[in-house]
């Protein structure tokens, strides 16, 4: 039996299919999906509400034309078909989170049907997929089918007091607070397309980046406003026909969504390699203990008695509507992504992660524009490379604009750096300050003594210092030792106290010794 | 000497505060003085609301006094059937789940009459959830027809009928899922109208069967139903079913029906079960409509031995889905003394639902279920849409049709017991809920065997109400009948 440790070893023999339910509340609302009501953050518990998202008897759902629209945007993003009439529906269940004791949602036609993402895989995440053809760099483009994006509300938050875990078993009392019921709520159904936790992760950050863009949530993780179930099951490489599935749920968050979908890949696999069978299931990644639990079988699942929801007519939207939508959709991390190849010359990684960050690529827009269009890699360098660093260094989910950092000062910087006045070490302890306390580098540089020597004369009398003090040395590199050169470089910049230009000292080092 | 509203119209209160004869005050007390009389023997409330009425009419006489011009329902006295919303008042649904339930807001229809200013004098009783045709599930007890104490007043709109049939109050609201505003009418011989679903607002009923309720009056005279369907009709951005509806409904009662062809459907008046004396009732009325100028023509409503069957899978299906809300979670009867979520959400259930709302939950429940779905709801829409199609046909023959209300005339109390038989007095109703039609049930005198309140119904193309009410009004002029039960009258002399 072959080894089945960890996801690489089960997908040589194993095919994992896998489709993920990712749910988005449209933070960026003014008011809840039926009702009135506003949506806000943090707000003292129910405050926010009204007979409708209450469910109070005889009050009636008015769909918000806001929502309508952003899914509408969602779809276009998507590569969605927008269906010009789409009905709401009842799923009926039991649950104090949702007033009514059914929520209303979409029935078999969603506002979105039949959409789809490329997925761009490259590095690490590429690796754990063996099935298709790679290029130069060991990556892949993948495009996964989108089923459908409906609109929803959301149930009310509920906190169970006393018990162990938050869970309700066990638990004194329990706390509904119904500000959040009725926020209006986004679910995308992806194909069973997906083939590795490495590709969820990155439907999920791609679709995130698609969301952010649109600037129709938050899409906060941490907070639940954008939150991801996944559907996996596993058959033997070859195999067409698909196996038991069993669904997971608390993957809310971009570690969780691909170590627990490859903690279920490993022991579906190790329950079939055994001889076992998955039994369809509902299971719950436990980040604690790093598995997944039981939360409930098939056989205690619910009917929904999903029925057309009575109170609402069937909603139909024009072809004007639709258009008007399609222009407000901004650029997508995909089409910027390109821009950025094709108007600064970045190479293809770098462009995917600038394009991906909208905040960043923003940043990274001003300061090229503000360095007069030019040294986009530079400045590319120092957001993808040294700011990352120093944010991890930082406590919590800083990000540039936490920082002191103008796209001014970047953009000085870069032209101090790329126009050999400083060196790259000089210009990261720049960096540094810029981030700290802001400023203006050309100052820095200058209170500093910062100021990179590239004066031929003063780097010659240098050089012919450094060469007659170590004449064996000398004798031994034209004697072949070539590795030498580097000796003779550190010691020129020791001897300038590192503000010589390696450029020009290598360049005459080497004229000298080899003439 | 109190005033004696019980023989009044909503216009004769009205004309008699704006010409200064009474005060909106005297009208009000004259109700409340009516109610404590005859509520005893009726029992047409759930609860009566005197201050509220009072307080209303003082601001009548303050507006008046000010010299304000009073809108037509000004000091007109009004009941609500107690699924409507109002503030200040319990919104029971004659449910032991909701006996102590106080409203929270009014429902568009109350915000309407209290905006028009009439005067709230109470809650009427009610089916339980208005599942039934004879306000007899009413955990609060039943109601009696004024015209004969130990008969039903029908339902579920019971209280409404009666208060208004009684004397009571000129004017009250009901809600009518497959009869419960006509049929009513028709045993407690008052005029009652369900107008074409989306004319008036949902919002604020406590729903039944969401795509099969309508709000609509009750009143002693067509002109008065009429009245009141101009404060209540109209679109309400809060129920995204309602419709605009800028008609005046009292501009044409005077238009009569010299010209018109008005359909009588041979399916429904030769029905099996129908009383004698309810198809004389009709013949007489298709007789003084042919007096008027009418022309009687005969129609086919191909798929209306459906319409019964179709109904009874669609309403208690959304029944199911509208009463899950009541979980005793945070209002309603709790049963004490259950540690857990479910067992004390079932047994509150169990307890506070009554029989025939606990039948209509199960059945609701089950036809929604996985696989049966199919079998009957998918169906049960197609026959709607063949029904709604059926009238859509035939009203482009004929504009409008008259059949009787109810196939036979109050029942004794505790009469009829068996369900299926109780669903049979909605016969003639129940189509118009499925197709979304508006009906009225207009009383004709009462029947010759049984001396009781007989009607005919009159139904219209949708929104054609105000054609409904126009064909009601020419007929009515051809009766000289009481409009107010002898019990009134009685009561007044024994005092």
């Amino acid at each position: 039996m072959a080894s089945m440790e960890t996801v690489e070893e089960v997908l040589k023999d194993w095919e994992a299919v896998i489709g993920l339910e990712i749910h988005c509340e449209l933070t960026t609302l003014k008011t809840k999906m039926f009702c009135g009501c506003a949506l806000e953050h943090g707000a003292e518990p129910n405050t926010n509400v009204c007979p409708v998202c209450l469910g109070l008897p005889g009050a009636l759902p008015v769909p918000n034309k806001a929502a309508v629209q952003s899914i509408v945007l969602s779809g276009l993003a998507t590569n969605c078909k927008i269906m010009k009439r789409s009905m709401f529906y009842r799923k009926n269940y039991f649950y104090p989170d949702m007033a009514k004791n059914f929520q209303t949602t979409q029935g078999p036609i969603a506002f979105c049907m039949d959409g789809w993402l490329d997925l761009e895989m490259e590095g690490d995440d590429a690796a754990e997929r063996h099935d298709v053809e790679k290029d130069e760099n060991g990556g892949y483009v993948y495009r996964v089918g989108i089923e459908r994006i409906h609109l929803e509300e959301d149930a009310a938050k509920m906190i169970h007091v006393g018990g162990t875990d938050g869970r309700i078993a066990g638990a004194d009392h329990s706390l509904i607070d119904y500000n959040r019921a009725g926020t209006p709520l986004t679910e995308l159904v992806t194909r069973p397309d997906l083939r590795t936790p490495a590709e969820a992760r990155r439907f999920m950050q791609k679709l995130r980046q698609i969301y952010l863009a649109l600037g129709i949530s938050d899409c906060s993780m941490e907070d639940g406003s954008m939150r991801c179930d996944g559907n996996i099951s596993l058959r033997r490489r070859g195999e067409t026909t698909l196996g038991t599935k069993t669904e997971l749920k608390n993957l809310n968050s971009f570690k969780s969504l691909h170590d627990g979908l490859a903690y279920e890949i490993v022991r579906q696999a190790r329950v079939l390699e055994s001889g076992g069978t998955i039994k369809q299931e509902t299971r719950h990644w436990d980040i604690t203990h790093k598995r997944t639990v039981v939360m409930r079988t098939k056989e205690t699942a619910d009917d929904y008695r999903f029925f057309p929801e009575p109170d609402l007519a069937p909603y139909d939207l024009s072809d004007e509507f639709i258009d008007e939508v399609r222009a407000l959709l901004p650029e997508l991390p995909e089409a910027k992504k390109a821009r950025y190849q094709a108007d600064y010359g970045l190479p293809s990684h770098d462009a995917l992660l600038l394009a991906d960050d909208g905040e960043l690529g923003a940043f990274f827009e001003q300061a090229v524009a503000a360095a007069g269009g030019m040294h986009a890699q530079r400045i590319a360098n120092y957001l993808l490379n040294d700011l990352p660093a120093a944010l991890n260094a930082a406590e919590g989910e800083a990000t540039v604009a936490d920082t002191k950092l103008t796209p001014e000062a970047l953009a000085g910087l870069a032209k101090l750096q790329d126009g050999d006045v400083i060196s790259s070490k000089q210009g990261k302890q720049v960096f540094a300050e810029l981030l700290e306390q802001g400023g203006d580098p050309e100052q820095i540089v200058e209170a500093r003594g910062m100021k990179q020597v590239s004066d031929t004369a003063a780097i010659e009398a240098v050089i012919d210092q450094v060469l007659a003090a170590n004449p064996d040395k000398v004798a031994a590199y034209q004697g072949g030792k070539k590795g030498l050169q580097g000796f003779f470089m550190g010691q020129c910049m020791k001897a300038m106290k590192g503000q010589g230009n390696p450029k020009v000292i290598s360049q005459l080092l080497a004229q000298k010794l080899d003439s | 000497m109190a005033l004696d509203i019980t023989q009044m119209s909503a216009r004769q209160i009205h004309a008699g505060i704006q010409d200064g004869s009474f005060s909106a005050v005297e009208v009000a007390q004259g109700a409340i003085d009516a109610i404590e009389a005859l509520e005893p023997q009726v029992h047409a409330f759930i609860q009566t609301t005197p201050e509220l009425a009072l307080k209303a009419a003082r601001a009548v006489d303050a507006d008046r006094a000010a010299g304000r011009e009073l809108s037509p329902l000004a000091g007109v006295p009004i009941a609500f059937k107690d699924n409507m919303n109002e503030m200040g008042t319990r919104t029971t649904c004659g449910s032991k789940m909701l006996a102590n339930y106080e409203s929270l807001y009014d429902a568009t229809v109350v915000e309407r009459m209290l905006a028009a200013g009439c005067l709230p004098l109470g809650k009427t009783n009610m089916d339980e959830f208005a599942f039934g045709s004879s306000t007899e599930t009413s955990f609060f007890g039943p109601t009696c027809n004024p015209w004969d104490l130990d008969r039903v007043p029908g339902g579920s709109s019971g209280g409404s009928a009666a208060s208004v049939a009684a004397g009571m109050v000129p004017l009250s609201l009901g809600s009518d899922t497959g009869g419960s505003i006509r049929q009513p009418a028709s045993f407690c011989g008052v005029v009652g109208f369900k107008p074409t679903y989306g004319v008036v607002s949902r919002y604020g009923i406590v729903a039944f069967g969401s795509s099969l309720d309508q709000v609509g009056p009750f009143g002693r005279s067509v002109g008065d139903v009429a009245l009141a369907m101009n404060a209540l009709a109209g679109r309400d951005p809060r129920d995204c079913t309602s419709q605009e509806c800028a008609i005046d409904f009292t501009a044409n009662l005077d238009e009569g029906v010299e010209g018109m062809r008005i359909g009588v459907v041979p399916a429904m008046n030769e029905a099996e079960g129908v009383q004698p004396e309810v198809i004389a009732a009709l013949n007489e009325a298709l007789d003084h409509l042919r007096g008027l100028g009418a022309q009687i023509v005969e129609v086919e409503l191909p798929h209306i031995d459906a319409a019964m069957a179709a109904y009874y899978v669609i309403g208690p299906c959304e029944a199911f889905s509208n009463l899950s809300r009541f979980d005793a979670v945070r209002y309603g009867y709790r049963d004490p003394g259950h540690a857990d979520l479910s067992s004390m959400e079932d047994a509150s259930r169990a307890v506070g639902f009554g029989t025939e709302a606990r039948r209509r939950i199960l059945v609701g429940s089950y036809l929604l279920s996985s696989g049966v779905y199919d079998e009957y709801y998918l169906p049960a829409q197609k026959v709607r849409t063949l029904i709604t199609q059926d009238f859509r046909e035939a009203f482009s023959k004929v504009d409008a049709i008259v059949s009787p209300t109810s196939p036979r005339t109050a029942f004794k109390l505790g009469e009829v017991s068996d369900p299926v038989s109780m669903h049979l007095s909605d016969l003639f109703t129940i189509a118009i809920n499925v197709a979304g039609n508006g009906g009225l049930s207009l009383p004709v005198g009462l029947g010759r065997d049984t001396q009781l309140p007989v009607s005919v119904q009159i139904l219209g193309p949708q929104f054609g109400d105000d054609r409904i009410l126009r064909v009601a009004s020419a007929l009515e002029g051809c009766y000289d009948i009481a409009r107010t039960a002898p019990l009134a009258a009685a009561a007044k002399g024994g005092e």
